[in-house]
């Protein structure tokens, strides 16, 4: 608890270490060496224009924490437990997390014009003209949605023959496309692009569509030389254990440049509570999370011993879940938002699912957890803590919609996991909102200006 | 005065029609005469298997002493119906007689398919349908040496079963890629294959049989597969589905189905009011049904027009099917395949304990319309009762 903890890097991954370093009671001095990054989960609202650049700043950290932004980590010293700046500086350690991220692969060569990689910090909103998104993943997707629901005409072009390949099973992907395609999103899947020029998107079948801007999520290179350097053992990514530990038993490593399993926000969490005591939990496989298509990702598809499906094509809705034992391992989720919400809590905390499955899959009420109707004290986004109450503050100051609550409280920072409830709450202060009491300073409804976010 | 029944067939749904109008019929309005193929009175075919393991034919036998007994019953053994004359009214027996008749049910049954492949008629070949059907394959099995059944619905598994017990090491060759494709969907077929693969049985799926191979013998010695396969056996069983047996009605001049079978309304009702035509050989609306249950609805509803009750239509469908063979408990209910409209599938899949459970729900999330249980059958009974049937 009291050791010297120094983190190298400085994205969403790094800063939920030191957050929650923090918050489970590490006293010992905490140094974070880089640029602080930005909120990959914020940056599809900065993209659209729906949140100012600004607004996916990672926030402070707590106090007491030692941010070192203008520096770059040059060499570790291993034998002395030291890590070398670029400005001459050495920051010792007892333990040293490396969160050095990773860098977008960019797509091809003959790319030139508006082109922007999607897991880097977004910097401004995209013109109002055409996008080409490039990629299949989730962020690519999310993009492609967004950007289509805001007018924009959006192309999505992916070289495989499925999106979220690998996260979702096939039937859950096809119909995630069948949303899209039905969202007004053009889809061209099995198709490379060869060339952007400006206005124009070729593709290698010589297809040539129009693009003002090409946003692309196309892989990604860990930032491993520093890991390297050291001797540290790095295959694709730095490797890791179960405990994230590398070669090296006093560094670990996190996030995009770690050869681990998850995602960096649980890697952070499993970290933070391995570092402090606490008995870490590292579940295997990435959960994804697109809010927007109602869609959710946990695991391996097929994962586990026993199989649920519903499918519901009539409506356009299916979901598969693997349990072992009555823990949920994997879920493919399309077009249940219910579901989504209440699958993600359970696996969030561990729970059992309840016995009755259907319930909990089609979202009848009964079946989701802490279903009773919450307090003004109910927690509504676990990532950032934020409550009902806090939430209901900022609302009535004027934050109006989804994104405007996260600028203001931070809630839906973390997981996007309570996007759903974030939209449901909007609808719900303003049913109340006449009738409300105690916000004499709030001005009316009408005259509160509304940023639009179609949801 | 006394009205002429003649039922053609004496299968399990002709001998019910018979006993449920016995039972009703207290005046005794109506003398029936049976004509009956085959040489012994209907038994239970459902449970031909069980023959297998050389019970007699007397346990399988659907008629008692008090039915044999009955005088207002006059029941012709090896007799057939062999043509109808619908203007005078009777009917032609294989024997040579004529008997004129008031009221005449078709319960003519259907017969296996043999699919026409090179060598289907070589002695060694068999079907799975009636008691001397069983007897002849009982007295061709050799055991240790591969039996091959052709066809794997529930009947072939049925038979599959019979060549286990027989000592023979059975194969079943289906053109479907999953076993019992009508009741069952690829999630139950994958159980069910597991299940029966773990008895022994060899599969041979989505293939088919492209030829029967005679020995020097002039017998069957090989069967050949599209997949390249070649089972070397002395046994072929046909259990390849059945077509109804239409024949009496169609050379009668009365519709049959699109697909076979004597068309009847949800009443059992040709086109000639005196005939009605009920079990596997009748199409109600245009469909056969197949199974036991549904042609005992019929006999039900031919029963109460016959003794003047308020006739009850044939209420539909009651598909349930359920297989119980040695460690393999697999079943079917209403509509398995959600061809409902707006129908939703709930599926459970446990690895682990080898069971396969689907359930076909409306449109609102909890009407039962449907379901597929395999691996573990016990709920059968209860998702039977709860089916809504449309």
């Amino acid at each position: 608890m009291n050791d010297r903890v120094l983190v190298v890097g400085h994205g969403p991954a790094a800063h939920r270490l030191v957050h929650r370093l923090r918050a489970l009671g590490h006293t010992g001095p905490l140094t974070v060496l880089g640029r602080p990054g930005t909120h990959h989960g914020l940056a599809t609202a900065v993209l659209t224009g729906a949140l100012p650049p600004d607004a996916a700043d990672l926030p402070a950290h707590p106090a007491g924490t030692a941010e070192v932004h203008h520096v770059r980590a040059v060499r570790i010293d291993r034998a002395r437990h030291a890590v070398h700046a670029d400005d001459g500086t050495v920051h010792r350690y007892d333990t040293l997390v490396l969160a050095t991220g990773a860098r977008p692969r960019r797509p091809g060569p003959h790319l030139g014009g508006d082109v922007r990689a999607l897991r880097a910090p977004a910097r401004s909103a995209v013109g109002d003209g055409p996008v080409a998104v490039l990629g299949s993943g989730p962020y690519a997707v999310e993009a492609a949605l967004a950007l289509r629901r805001t007018g924009r005409d959006t192309v999505l072009v992916h070289p495989g023959e499925r999106l979220l390949d690998g996260l979702l099973d096939p039937d859950a992907a096809d119909l995630l496309a069948v949303r899209l395609a039905a969202a007004g999103v053009d889809l061209r899947p099995g198709r490379t692009a060869v060339e952007h020029l400006p206005g124009t998107l070729v593709l290698d079948d010589g297809e040539a569509l129009p693009a003002d801007t090409l946003l692309f999520d196309t892989g990604l290179r860990p930032t491993t030389d520093l890991a390297r350097a050291a001797g540290l053992a790095v295959h694709r990514a730095v490797t890791v254990d179960a405990l994230l530990r590398t070669s090296d038993p006093a560094v670990h490593a996190l996030g995009d440049c770690a050869d681990a399993p998850g995602d960096g926000w649980e890697q952070a969490e499993a970290l933070a509570r391995l570092l402090t005591g606490a008995t870490p939990r590292l579940r295997p496989g990435p959960v994804t999370r697109l809010p927007a298509a109602d869609t959710l990702a946990i695991g391996t598809p097929g994962d586990g011993d026993q199989q649920l499906t519903l499918r519901d094509p009539a409506r356009g809705r299916y979901a598969a879940l693997g349990l072992r034992g009555e823990r949920i391992v994997s879920a493919s989720i399309v077009g249940l938002p219910r579901a989504v919400a209440a699958v993600t809590q359970l696996h969030d905390r561990d729970l059992p699912v309840p016995a009755d499955r259907l319930a909990l899959l089609l979202g009848t009420p009964a079946a989701l957890p802490g279903a009773a109707e919450p307090g003004p004290d109910t927690v509504v986004c676990h990532c950032a803590t934020v409550t009902r109450r806090t939430l209901a503050t900022a609302w009535h100051a004027g934050a109006c919609d989804p994104a405007a609550l996260t600028a203001a409280t931070r809630a839906g920072s973390g997981c996007g996991g309570c996007a759903g409830e974030l939209r449901a709450l909007c609808q719900a202060f303003a049913r109340e909102d006449p009738a409300a009491p105690g916000t004499g300073a709030v001005p009316a409804a009408r005259t509160r200006p509304r940023t639009e976010q179609p949801v | 005065m006394t009205r002429t029944l003649v039922v053609a067939g004496h299968g399990m749904v002709g001998h019910r029609l018979v006993e449920d109008l016995r039972s009703h019929d207290r005046t005794d309005a109506w003398h029936v005469i049976v004509l009956a193929e085959e040489s012994v009175p209907a038994y239970d075919r459902v449970a031909l298997s069980s023959r297998v393991d050389g019970r007699g034919a007397d346990s399988l036998s659907l008629a008692g002493p008090a039915f044999l007994a009955d005088p207002a019953v006059d029941l012709r053994l090896s007799t057939a119906a062999v043509a109808v004359d619908r203007a005078a009214r009777t009917v032609h027996c294989s024997d040579g007689t004529r008997l004129r008749y008031d009221a005449l049910v078709l319960a003519t049954g259907a017969r296996p398919f043999v699919p026409p492949v090179p060598g289907h008629d070589l002695p060694g070949c068999h079907r799975y349908r009636t008691l001397d059907d069983v007897d002849s394959i009982r007295a061709a099995a050799r055991p240790g040496r591969a039996g091959v059944v052709i066809g794997g619905g529930l009947l072939g598994l049925e038979a599959a079963n019979a060549l286990r017990l027989l000592g023979m090491e059975p194969h079943v060759v289906e053109l479907a890629p999953r076993l019992m494709p009508v009741q069952v969907d690829d999630g139950g077929g994958a159980v069910l294959a597991r299940l029966i693969g773990e008895l022994g049985v060899r599969l041979h799926l989505a293939t088919a049989t492209t030829a029967i191979d005679a020995g020097p013998d002039g017998r069957v010695a090989a069967v050949r597969l599209g997949d390249g396969t070649r089972i070397d056996t002395p046994l072929v069983v046909f259990s390849a589905g059945v077509r109804p047996r239409d024949e009496l009605a169609r050379d009668a001049g009365l519709p049959v189905g699109e697909r076979g079978g004597v068309l009847v309304d949800t009443h059992c009702r040709t086109a000639d009011p005196r005939i009605w035509a009920i079990g596997d050989c009748a199409a109600v609306d245009g469909r056969c049904y197949g199974l036991v249950a549904p042609g005992y609805r019929m006999a039900e509803t031919v029963t109460a027009q016959l003794v003047g009750l308020d006739p009850a239509p044939f209420p539909g469908a009651d598909t349930a099917t359920r297989l119980k063979l040695l460690g393999v408990d697999v079943a079917s209910l209403g509509d398995a395949h959600a061809t409902t409209p707006g129908a939703i599938e709930f599926a459970t899949t446990d690895t682990r304990a080898g069971t396969y459970r689907k359930l076909v729900l409306a449109p609102d999330g909890h009407t039962l319309l449907g379901a597929i249980l395999a691996g573990d059958a016990s709920e059968y009974g209860a998702l039977r009762a709860s089916l809504v049937h449309h």
